[in-house]
Parts: structure tokens; sequence; C-alpha cells
């Protein structure tokens, strides 16, 4: 009798649908606010939110960011304050994914996005530079470093109303 | 000022807080309640070394008074038999106070919990909130103020703030940020009080005042990066450091300016950076607080001249030439090379020391010259010459130029010290305001006679005198003083105590040894010798001067070694074929010159073995300043690639040679001097660290009252005994002096000294190029009018072993003398009085 139970339970199962995601050729949907790798972002007209001010640095628990400051000028303009991120890189090998540099952001610059694949066979390789962390310059806009006319951009930090 | 409090200081009753405190009557009520009460009363304006002015009202009190009856005295007591307090209706400003017998005062109510507030929200009204880049943000007096008293929220509407302008260079060097200014005014005082140089100065009214430059070009003075510092915001930030990183990212390694005889105590804020191969690099100079020697404050080229230390242009790989080129060997080839050199010398060997290099790299530098058989140990420049006298009767124990002041006198003797120890001409003329005597004896003008001039400075009468000698004759003008000059001689010899200042502008070795003679029998005969606040300091050029005579190398050598060449030759961290254009005959006389060397320049064209050697930045070390304070430095920077501390370089040659096993550590070299010269016998590395409780406190939390300047946390160094300290000293004979002559036609071209220059360690600061003066002559209007010339003029100047073309400019100076300064052209131009013919060259005339 209970083998005729047990074999029950397992042709029960053999019709449900199975719970096993064919990763990575399959992916579960992510939480809306799933911390995963860094974004630097733009604002819609491509200048960079990063002003290089090293808070992120400064508030992260496990001494991942390193960044370098300089200064814009209008021949050569990155983000629209004074200030912009020269090097800005991050270890991915360091980064806990606490979202403490996102918090610490007073631009909104740098927000954890969703991608969380990443592996490295080289200790460098999980270092991100700028220019992989850093979003692509939205559709008719232009790039940095870009020249502009004097005048426009004279705030320390911008009041330029947030892309999203 | 009365902190710390001396034995002779009276002391008042003054409570705080309802707890009684022994004070020196007179003190500053801010000032005393951090250093007895440890109650940190908050101020923007008010800055413990400036007149206080009251106007920030940020260090609000309550402020009362014990009453007494007014005949018979005695305290008036209340119904608890407690004193009874007669109370200011309202609150007084804490800065503007003296602390006086009864004074009561409250810092802890609510009154002025509020009123705190109150100021903080209205600063702020304007105030932008740009923290995240601004440089000051850290370390920043208004951030620390509003976290600690400042109201939570803001009643303001953000979008309603002023804008102003961000970025306003005043000067090549400073940035004014117009919105964050709070008008305190302590950049405006620091300029007029403390260096006398009046270029800052506000502008429009109310809400619109704004501080502007007044001097063209802007921001002119050798002080300007102090006001950064002193800046309870960030208004003011230094061009140089501008962005480079945040205040909390940086490591503090004590150290010590390489520039002048002054040894300014100093901060190298270091961090890695990726432009810098990844490696620790000089981010900014910061003043390390030492009130002995430079208070809080640094000069701008102390400040600004960092960037020779990771100059591409530096020697980073020993060189040795084996036929007529110099080549690039591995160090173990080019120690061959040396040891093969000097031990073919037979003892023919000599050196010549330069006046920055450290007391560590001299002894075994000696050792070696000696081992050899040597004996010649000489100084570069040979020009100074009184450093055994400084040594004799040098300032006394404990001296600090920051205490002399009214029944003083300072004498300052053929010495342009703004050009040449800044730091002694900021605390000279401070010490000239506070009513000491300045007399200053020059053959030129300068801008020390200019203060000693000048009758009232900031609404206050000062009182100087200048004596202008024939060229040459400064040591006659001193020992003839008395006869020719008594008003000026009595005040000298009546004064409570005395420091004379003697350097070699405008003479000779000879003359400035006279000088310097003359100068110690003045202060002998006068009994100004041997005790705190007197005696006597030479601006020997180089942060080693004094050391290089407690170690034994001398100017008379040199002399020795440039008329007699030996065979062999070590020139350490010395130019002279940079500074002196006789020196290349002379060099090319020496069969083998080995030099140690920070860069490539004329003199290593000479040498057959150069040494990359590193620079202050790289290493461990010592110098002894001009008032004879031993101080150690410390490592901050990596090395630049294969330079190799001067010490360790000899040491591991010693060792190749047989003389005993090198040293591993400049600590294990100082042991060494310690036990076997005996003024150095207390300058154990452990000793010369040591440091005790300073006024004012800064640094740390006390950033909003003294500054960015930073807490000394590597040492106050300690100072020499003189001679004189110690025993009796005898006036000595004054040598007469062979003035040079010149014919018809030619003038004699007196060197003098330009703080911005273009040495080779000084060029690679580009951001103080534009500071740096067109090379020039100057020249009386009688001899200009002879030569047919005017101002502007171009002239080829010609002198025995070179020429160099400057611009001609008439000026104040004697008949028969042109001034030409040191190292501001390309060729080097004589570092001596020597005879020139100048000659105008004609100029295209432009259409």
């Amino acid at each position: 009798m209970n083998l005729i139970k047990g074999f029950a339970t397992t042709f029960k199962h053999v019709l449900e649908e199975p719970v096993t995601l064919q990763y990575p050729e399959q992916m579960k949907p992510f939480a809306e606010r799933f911390k995963g790798r860094h974004h630097l972002r733009r604002y819609d007209n491509g200048l960079e939110k990063c002003i290089g001010c090293a808070l992120c640095a400064a508030a992260c628990p496990a001494d991942a960011i390193w960044v370098e400051a300089a200064e814009n000028s209008d021949e050569q303009r990155f983000s629209p304050g004074e200030r912009y991120a020269k090097t800005y890189e991050i270890n991915m090998l360091r980064c806990i994914f606490c979202g403490y540099c996102e918090d610490a952001c007073p631009t909104q610059a740098i927000e954890l996005g969703h991608e969380h694949q990443m592996s490295f066979t080289d200790r460098r390789d999980a270092i991100y530079t700028k220019t992989m962390l850093i979003d692509p310059v939205p559709e008719g806009a232009d790039g940095t470093p870009r020249e502009v006319e004097p005048g426009v951009f004279t705030r320390a930090i911008p009041d330029m109303p947030d892309a999203k | 000022m009365a902190i710390p409090v001396k034995d002779d200081t009276k002391l008042v009753t003054v409570k705080i807080d309802d707890k009684e405190y022994q004070v020196p009557a007179g003190a500053n009520l801010v000032d005393l309640a951090k250093w007895y009460a440890d109650n940190d009363i908050p101020v923007f304006c008010y800055h413990p070394k400036l007149e206080p002015v009251g106007m920030c009202r940020m260090c609000l009190v309550e402020l009362g008074s014990i009453m007494r009856d007014r005949e018979t005295g005695d305290v008036v007591l209340d119904d608890n038999g407690e004193p009874t307090v007669r109370w200011f209706p309202k609150l007084q400003t804490a800065c503007t106070q003296t602390a006086s017998d009864g004074m009561v005062v409250r810092t802890n109510t609510e009154a002025v919990d509020e009123t705190r507030e109150n100021v903080l929200e209205f600063l702020l009204t304007s105030h932008p909130l740009d923290c995240p880049i601004c440089d000051k943000g850290g370390e920043c007096p208004l951030q620390n103020l509003t976290m600690e008293h400042g109201p939570q929220e803001s009643r303001m509407i953000y979008s309603d703030k002023m804008h102003l302008q961000k970025h306003v260079p005043l000067g090549d060097l400073i940035f004014l940020d117009r919105e964050r200014c709070i008008q305190c005014a302590r950049c405006v005082r620091f300029q007029d009080e403390l260096v006398g140089d009046a270029v800052l100065g506000f502008h429009e009214r109310g809400r619109r005042l704004q501080i502007i430059t007044s001097s063209d070009p802007g921001f002119d003075t050798y002080f300007s990066g102090n006001t950064t510092d002193i800046c309870p915001v960030g208004a003011l930030t230094t061009a140089d450091f501008r962005f480079g990183a945040r205040p909390w990212e940086m490591t503090e390694i004590p150290s010590i300016s390489p520039w002048d005889a002054a040894g300014e105590n100093i901060s190298l804020s270091m961090r890695l950076d990726r432009d810098f191969g990844g490696r620790a690099m000089i981010k900014r100079v910061m003043p390390r607080q030492n009130e002995y020697v430079n208070e809080l404050w640094i000069s701008d080229k102390t400040r600004f001249g960092h960037h020779f230390t990771r100059s591409l242009d530096r020697l980073v790989e020993p060189m040795v030439s084996f036929g007529d080129k110099l080549t690039d060997q591995s160090w173990n080839d080019a120690y061959k090379a040396a040891v093969t050199a000097l031990e073919g010398a037979s003892g023919d060997v000599a050196a010549i020391a330069g006046g920055a290099i450290s007391n560590e790299d001299l002894w075994e530098l000696r050792q070696l010259v000696e081992g050899l058989g040597g004996s010649r140990l000489g100084a570069w420049p040979p020009t100074h010459g009184g450093a055994d006298l400084v040594a004799e009767v040098g300032v006394g124990q404990d001296t600090n130029l920051k205490e002399l002041g009214a029944g003083d006198a300072i004498l300052v003797v053929a010495s342009d010290l703004e050009e040449e120890v800044p730091i002694w001409r900021l605390r000279l003329k401070r010490a000239q305001d506070r009513g000491a005597y300045l007399v200053v004896a020059n053959a030129r003008p300068t801008r020390m006679e200019e203060f000693a001039l000048d009758t009232q400075r900031n609404d206050k009468p000062v009182e100087g005198a200048a004596v202008r000698y024939a060229p040459g004759e400064a040591a006659a003008a001193i020992s003839d003083l008395k006869s020719s000059n008594k008003d000026v001689y009595d005040r000298l010899a009546d004064a409570t105590n005395l420091v004379v200042v003697a350097g070699a502008d405008g003479l000779d070795l000879d003359g400035n040894k006279a000088l310097m003679q003359a100068c110690a029998n003045l202060l002998i005969e006068t009994d100004h010798v041997g005790k705190a606040n007197n005696g006597l300091m030479s601006p020997i050029p180089g942060p080693n001067g004094m050391g290089l005579h407690y170690l034994g190398y001398t100017p008379e050598v040199t002399q020795d070694i440039v008329a007699n060449p030996p065979k062999v030759l070590i020139v350490a961290q010395a130019e002279p074929a940079e500074d002196d254009p006789t020196a290349t005959e002379w060099l090319s006389k020496v069969d083998t010159v080995i030099t140690l060397s920070l860069f490539p320049d004329r003199t290593t064209s000479y040498a057959s073995i150069v040494l990359p050697i590193q620079s202050f930045a790289e290493r461990d070390g010592t110098f002894v300043n001009g008032e004879r304070r031993v101080q150690r430095f410390y490592t901050a920077q990596g090395p630049l690639g294969e330079a190799v501390p001067a010490w360790k370089i000899l040491t591991t040659i010693r060792e190749k040679l047989g003389q005993g096993r090198a040293k591993l550590s400049a600590a294990a070299v100082m042991l060494e001097i310690t036990k076997n010269v005996d003024v150095f016998a207390e300058m154990r590395y452990k000793n010369l660290s040591q440091v005790t409780r300073q006024f004012p406190e800064i640094g740390g939390d006390d950033l909003y009252y003294g500054g960015t300047a930073y807490q000394n946390r590597g040492g106050l160094g300690i100072q020499i005994p003189s001679a004189a300290d110690s025993g009796k000293v005898k006036a000595g004979k004054v040598a007469s002096v062979k003035a040079t002559k010149a014919s018809k036609g030619e003038l004699i071209a007196l060197p003098i000294t330009e703080l911005y220059n273009r040495s080779n360690a000084f060029m690679p600061s580009g951001l103080v190029h534009a500071r740096v003066a067109v090379p020039y002559v100057t020249l009386s209007s009688s001899d200009a009018d002879d030569l047919g010339l005017v101002d502007g003029d171009l002239v080829e100047v010609s002198f025995e072993g070179g020429a160099v073309r400057v611009r001609a400019t008439v000026g104040d100076v004697p008949a028969g003398v042109a001034l030409l300064p040191q190292h501001l052209t390309d060729e080097p131009t004589p570092i001596v009085p020597t005879v020139v013919t100048l000659s105008k060259i004609a100029q295209p005339v432009l259409a």
C-alpha cells in the first residue's frame, strides 16, 4: 500500500511544471530595487552627472571606490558643474553591493543596476573604470568632453532637473 | 598675549560656566576659555594671531562681573551668601573681551545657544550648498560649527539664494568664490596686520560686500596661500590644489621646507594618484604649527614650489662617462666607477656640499673624504661666511621671534629678507608692530627698509630707521655706527633684547665675514648675547646652512678648492656651474667630478660620475635652521626611478672602500653623529620628534579657530646652544675689506636674490612661473644717462665667464653699481660683486 502511495507522489510531480530555470538561457525577473553593478548616469543632454566629490568613496564600507577629480573648463566640459571625475574606479571584488554609494551621491550620478553576472579570471579585470561604468550618450546628444558656450554652466553643482 | 603663563604674569580669577579659573590678566576671553576651561566658544572672524574685530557675532556669550561695594571695595553678597553678579543687559562678543578680575561668563545658556543658531542661519541664507565639491568640505569651520550649533533645518527658500561669481582669480595662485565668502575679513586683516601687504580689501556694501584685490598683478604678496588656511569657508582656495583630493583622503606627513634658513615646518598632504603611476604624491603643502619657527604660516614658495619632487627632469638613473659621454649605468657599475676613481686619487679628494643637503648626508660625505685621507670640505655657495659666528653668538636658547616687542630692537644688515627668508621678514615686521625698534642697513632699497621707514601702521605708531652705506662698506657701517649714527646705536645698545640679521647682499665672502664679525662685536659690546631673544642670525642659502658649519664644511675651503682643484671632487647637491659663471673654468681642471644631483645641469656635464639622489620628500633626514634648531623631516613620497638618498650612496661607497659596514637607515647615521659631534649629542630622532602643547591650539576639532594649519605631530626640533649660551665670548677683530673697483665705463654688478627665480628646483612649479620676474638689471639714473639707457631697454651685461641679455630698469641705487638678480637668466650670473660692462642692444622697431 505504501508502495503505491509513494509512486503516486512521484507520478504527481512528473506532471507538474518544473521550477528549475535553464540559466543562463532563462532568467528570473529581478525586483525593481535589486542592487547589481553600478552605473554612472548622464543627463538627457549627455553631460555626466558625476561631479567627482568622492562622497561615494567616503561612504563605501569596503573601500572599493577610487575617485580623482579635476576641473571642468568650457573648452573641455564633462559635467555641468565646476568639477568632474577624472578617474572613477570600482573594484568589484571588494564591492559588497550595499548601495551606500547611491545614498551618498548628491547628484544621483551613481546607481546600482541589475547586472550581476560578473566573473573575472584576473584581479585587474575586476576594476571597473569610468568608461565601463558610464552610460552611453543618449541619442541625439553630444558626448563628453565637449566644448560649450562660456557663461552657460556657472554653478558649482548644477541645478539641472534630473533626467529621470 | 599672555598665554601660556610666564612667571611674571599677573593672574586674575575668572568664572566660566560656574567654574573658577586663574588666568593671565588681559588675555582674550576666547583664547583663555579654550586654553584653561576647554570651552570652545565658536568664532569665524576671530583668529588668535589677529586683532579681534567682533564682526561675525558668532562668539556672543553672557557676560557679567562680580559686584563690589563702591566705598569699601568688598564683594556684595546676595541673600544666599553668594557674590552678586551684575550682568550685561545683552550678550557680548567674547572675542573683544579681555580677562579681568571678577569676570563671570556663561556659554551654556539658552540665550547663547539660540544666538549661535541664529547667526548660523543668517550666514547660511546666502551660502551655497556646494560642500560636495568644495575644497574646504571636510575641514570647514562653517560646516563643523553648523553641525554643532546650527539650526536643524532651514526656513529659507533654496532657490532664492544669492548667486555671485564662483571662479574669480585673485592673482595666479588663489581663487575666490564670492558666494561662499561670509565676510569675516580674516584674509584682509591677515594681509594688512600680519604681512603688511595691504593688497586685499572689501568692495561694495551689505549683501554685495565682496573681497577684491587692489594690486597688479593681483594678490601680489609672498604669503597669499596662508589666507586659504585661515578662511573659515571655501571662499579662498589655491590654484595648485584645486579639486586635488578631499581632505579626509590625504595622509599628512611632517616635513621641513627645503628652501630657506627659516626651516618652516610643513605638512605634506599625500595621496595616491593615477597620473603619478598610482603612487603617493604631494597634493598640497600645508603649514605645520611650530611657534618657535613659523607659527602657523608658510611662504608661497614653500607652498607652491613642491613640484620639483616629481619633475620629469629629475635624474633617475646613475650615469657614468667612460669616454666623453655620460651614459646610464646600473648602480653596481656606478659604484664600481666611483670606487675606482676615489681609490685612484691617492688621498687628493675634496667635497663641496650645497645648503639643501641633510646632516646625515654631510656626515657620511665627511667620513668618506676623511677616510680617504682628504680633508677639504667646502660649503656652497662661497658667499655667506658667518656661520661660525652664528654658532658662537647666535640667538640664545628658547629664542622666539614672536616674543620681541616694545623695548626690543632688530637690526637687519645686508639682507633682502623678503626675498631671502620670507618668514623671518614676516615675524620681524610683526615684532616692529608690537613696538620693537627696526633698523635696516643696506646699500640699496629693500622691502624691509620700507617697514623701517614707515611711521604708522594699522593706526599705531611704529619706529624704525634706515642706514644706507656705500656698496661693499657694510662692515664699516656697523663698526662705525657708534660714531656715525649715535642715536641709532644708542637705541640698539639700550634695547632690552637685540636680534641682528646679517646677510651677504651685495658683498663677497670677505665682506660678509667682516660684516658678521662687526655685528657679533656689536652684540658682545652691548651685552646682547647668550640669552633668549638676543643674538645673530644669517640668511645662509638653503635649509641647512648651519648644518654645513656644524659638520665642518666652510666657504673658505670652497675658495681653496677653486684655487687648487683636487684630483677627485665630490659635488653633493650643489650646482656650482648653474650659480657661478666662473665655475666652468675650475671644474674643468678637476680630473674626476662625482656629483650627487637631483637634476642634470651644467655641473653634471662636467662630471664623469653622476649619482641620482632623492629629494627631501622621499627620505628621512634633519636640517639645522638659521636659529640653529635641528628639525626632522619624514619620508612622504616614494622614490623616483633609481634615485637613492645621498647618505645611502655615500655609506655604500664607504663600505666598498673598506671603511666599515654600510648603515641601513638615516636614524643610524644620526646616532653616529650624536656620538661623534658634541653639539648633536641630544639630537637623536626620538628626541627631535617630541612635541609639547602649543598656544594656540589648532587642527582637529579646533579648525574653526586657527584655520587648517596642521597640528605638529612630527616634532618641534631642538636648538643647538650657542657658545655664548654656555660661556663668555670675546669680540674679534673686523678684517679690513678690499672693495671691488671698477674703471671708467664699467659698473660693479651686485648679485641680489629673487625669491621666485628660474633655478632648476623652482622651475618645475609651473603655476608660479607667471610671478618670476623678467630678467633685469637695475642701475642708477646717472649711469643710465651715461650709457644712454632708458627703462625697458635690452642690454647685454658682460662679465668674466659670460654675458647675459636682460632688461634695464632705472632705480634707487648708488651710482657705479648695477643690481643683477641671480637665477633669473638661463646662464649663470656673478655670485659676488663683479665688474661688468653694459651695452645696449638695438631692437627692431615694431611697426
